[in-house]
């Protein structure tokens, strides 16, 4: 594997598939940091950041990004496959609403200046970016979002709160989804506004969530005021921009990975918990299987799509439904095989692979974030199905 | 032929053989056909199975220097699944595997059989929900389809080591049960002594043609699925309650799209599984590949057909309805080659460990 060549970074794009694959291999086997593989928990700044650092400095930091504003140009095709060894190697995610969010957008449509501005500084980590979209009476519904902001000479003024900013304690700048006209139907009176995050009148207050962990915060807006200046795109059209933002990256939600994992790791506590001789176990284990091939299959079509240079429809929520919901089946079942093991707050017997509860704990959101699993279900029905209402 | 194909001349291939099939399965046709050969015997249209015959189909899978068409999985499970979502009653998979049998040994009736001229049945099932073929000589033979239509039978008999194969002709010794699609099924008491010895080891040939038929059922039931639930669809579109068309609700909006799911999961099952053997998956992987996929299209297909009638409320509990069809086609071929958690176990047996 060490024998393997690294090119440069803009050559990436033109290796075939299989040479791309293990070029990414030979790069994370080279730079990878060994006690970072497969965290049990979302990493802080302070945590991967010398991951961050390593892509910026091999420029691999943004796959996604054209050549010309500092990124890979990767294929979504490539870009799948860098994410599938990603996965497979246990890398964590790092801070990435920049590189995935943010960028994207500014290079879509920023201004000149705002691309000048913003891109390079993502590009080394002097920018760490959070996502500022969810609102305490704004979640599934996410369009009726109250923060608002007010034009008062060249600044707008932003009073509103966030919630589940995900690691916005770590951010350094945040992107919004504010209402800039409160007249307009909900979906036509929201704008995209970028705010530093050491302006006065932010206040950000960490969750606990059951994970124990402080990956999600609040944050409070009062009376800051931000220059006019940062507002991407034409104002009231925020929510068009990030609905349109939502591409081929939504199939990473189905990815079977997660499944994958979960399964290998009830597979180890079976053997540990002397059940594979029980036949009810046996059949339980082999649906849980089954259902893990026949999504990875599903995936593979919806793969293909994209490798023949197709976009997603709306179909591509069933992954994530599948995924999620298989994941919570395998954590569930090795609850119920682990016996009293399975409330231990710390992985059994000090094992990383039998981290029964904690594992449990991680498959709940899954059905929750990036459109729960009920919103899902809407979607195929009305989009995909074509139910009226 | 069809290990060459690449993939767009795969799929080009498979677009042409699911046109063809509108000849005997007309997409969107009614079932009075289908509604008139019910209960009655031999339950199918001989003159459709020869149609079938002169169509190629019967020996698809065959290469060419045995009279076939030399194609792929992936076209035989095309062609299976237009024929499922017709809810054709001829017995094109059993005759399939007669054939494929026929052809592996190089004797016997294999013209008559391609030709459709002649229904002629594998005997090979002593006992039910088992692939296994102990070929007991004088063990009645079960569960053959349409039995009372075939001219004769083939009878795996082991000798030894080995099982070796008998043409027994029809006339003494078959009963036969109704099954709920109108069909029905028979048992055959073996008659060695009138028999004719054909070959002296199918073992092997069989095991494989009987995998395949499991395959060919699991994407005869998909082609069901999609049709029953592109049915309730409509339904939904259309059925008004408390002033509201009904697929405005959302309890029915879930559950509908948990059976897309499932249809979905079970088309990327079945083409998985083709795709995998086309491109020469054998023994434990083209096995595992197969449970996989028949798995899932038994008890899919069962979920699917049920949501189905409990979807359209009291007019699916009709028999003029026609969905109701499609449930009663599910309940007679899910458990055929292996019910669902036969090839479960059989799955865990021959598929490798997981893959993180």
């Amino acid at each position: 594997m060490d024998a393997i060549r690294i090119p440069a970074p803009a050559e990436l794009d033109a290796l075939d598939d299989e040479h791309f694959r293990q070029v990414v291999r030979a790069f994370l086997h080279e730079n990878y940091p060994d006690d970072l593989r497969n965290p049990p928990k979302r990493l802080h700044w302070d945590e991967n950041r010398p991951w961050y650092m390593k892509l910026a400095e091999r420029g691999w930091l943004c796959p996604g990004w054209p050549k010309e504003h500092g990124g890979l140009g990767l294929s979504p095709a490539k870009q799948i496959i860098l994410t599938e060894e990603y996965e497979r190697y246990g890398v964590a995610r790092t801070n990435d609403h920049g590189i995935v969010m943010l960028g994207p957008l500014v290079i879509k449509y920023g201004t000149e200046e705002q691309k000048q501005r913003f891109l390079p500084k993502i590009l080394t980590g002097e920018h760490i970016w959070c996502q500022g979209y969810s609102e305490p009476n704004a979640g599934s519904d996410l369009a009726a979002l109250r923060t608002e902001a007010v034009l008062d000479g060249d600044e707008y003024v932003v009073n509103g709160q966030k919630i589940w900013t995900t690691l916005a304690t770590d951010a350094n700048w945040i992107f919004l989804l504010v209402r800039t006209d409160k007249q307009a139907k909900k979906q036509e009176g929201i704008s995209f506004l970028l705010v530093d995050m050491k302006t006065p009148g932010i206040i950000i207050r960490p969750i606990i969530n059951l994970e124990m962990h402080d990956e999600f915060c609040e944050v409070f807006f009062d009376n800051v005021r931000v220059p006019a200046a940062n507002l991407v795109g034409q104002l009231n059209k925020g929510w068009d921009m990030a609905k349109a933002l939502l591409g081929f990256e939504r199939i990473f939600l189905g990815s079977p990975r997660q499944s994958g994992y979960a399964l290998s790791r009830l597979n180890i506590l079976a053997e540990r918990m002397g059940v594979w001789e029980d036949a009810e176990f046996q059949d339980r284990y082999a649906r849980l299987r089954l259902e893990f091939e026949d999504l990875k299959a599903l995936y593979g079509t919806f793969v293909e799509k994209l490798k023949r240079g197709e976009s997603l429809g709306p179909d591509v929520s069933m992954l994530k439904i599948i995924q999620t919901e298989l994941f919570q089946k395998i954590t569930d079942t090795m609850l119920e095989i682990a016996g009293e093991n399975a409330g231990l707050l710390e992985p059994m017997e000090g094992n990383r692979d039998l981290n029964i509860g904690g594992l449990f704990i991680q498959a709940r959101p899954a059905t929750i974030y990036g459109g729960s699993n009920e919103i899902q279900r809407n979607i195929l029905a009305k989009n995909v199905l074509g139910l009226p209402g | 032929m069809s290990a060459a194909l690449s993939g767009e001349d795969r799929a080009e291939s498979i677009r042409m053989i699911r046109d063809s099939a509108a000849a005997v399965a007309p997409p969107g046709g009614d079932m009075k056909r289908v509604r008139e050969l019910r209960f009655q015997t031999p339950g199918f249209d001989p003159a459709v199975l020869r149609q079938t015959g002169e169509m190629g189909w019967i020996g698809l899978r065959l290469p060419d220097a045995a009279g076939g068409a030399g194609l792929g999985l992936g076209e035989a499970c095309a062609l299976a699944e237009e024929l499922g979502g017709a809810l054709v009653p001829e017995p094109l998979i059993p005759a399939m595997l007669s054939a494929s049998l026929l052809a592996a040994v190089g004797a016997g009736p294999l013209e008559r059989v391609l030709t459709g001229e002649a229904l002629v049945l594998t005997a090979w099932q002593e006992r039910p929900d088992t692939l296994e073929v102990p070929g007991s000589p004088d063990a009645p033979r079960r569960f053959l389809p349409m039995a009372a239509g075939a001219a004769s039978f083939l009878l795996p008999v082991r000798e030894g080591g080995r099982i070796a194969l008998y043409e027994q002709q029809a006339g003494a010794g078959l009963t036969t049960e109704q099954t709920q699609d109108g069909g029905h099924v028979g048992t055959l008491e073996p008659n060695l002594g009138t028999a004719t010895r054909i070959a002296d080891d199918i073992g092997e040939a069989l095991s494989l043609a009987l995998d395949e038929a499991a395959l060919l059922t699991s994407a005869y039931l998909l082609g069901g699925m999609d049709r029953a639930f592109a049915m309730t669809l409509d339904y939904l579109k259309t059925r008004q309650q408390f002033g509201k068309i009904i697929g405005t609700f959302q309890a029915l909006q879930h559950k509908a799209a948990d059976v897309r799911m499932q249809i979905a999961l079970t088309r990327a099952s079945i083409e998985a599984a083709a795709a995998t053997i086309d491109d020469g998956a054998s023994g434990d992987a083209r096995r595992a590949v197969i449970s996989r996929a028949k798995a899932r299209a038994a008890s899919s297909s069962m979920l699917v057909t049920r949501e189905c009638i409990q979807l359209h409320g009291g007019i699916g509990y009709t028999d003029q309805y026609d969905v109701g069809l499609y449930l009663r086609k599910a309940m007679v071929m899910a458990n055929l080659y292996g019910s669902a958690a036969l090839h479960r176990r059989r799955f865990m047996a021959v598929a490798p460990e997981v893959e993180e």
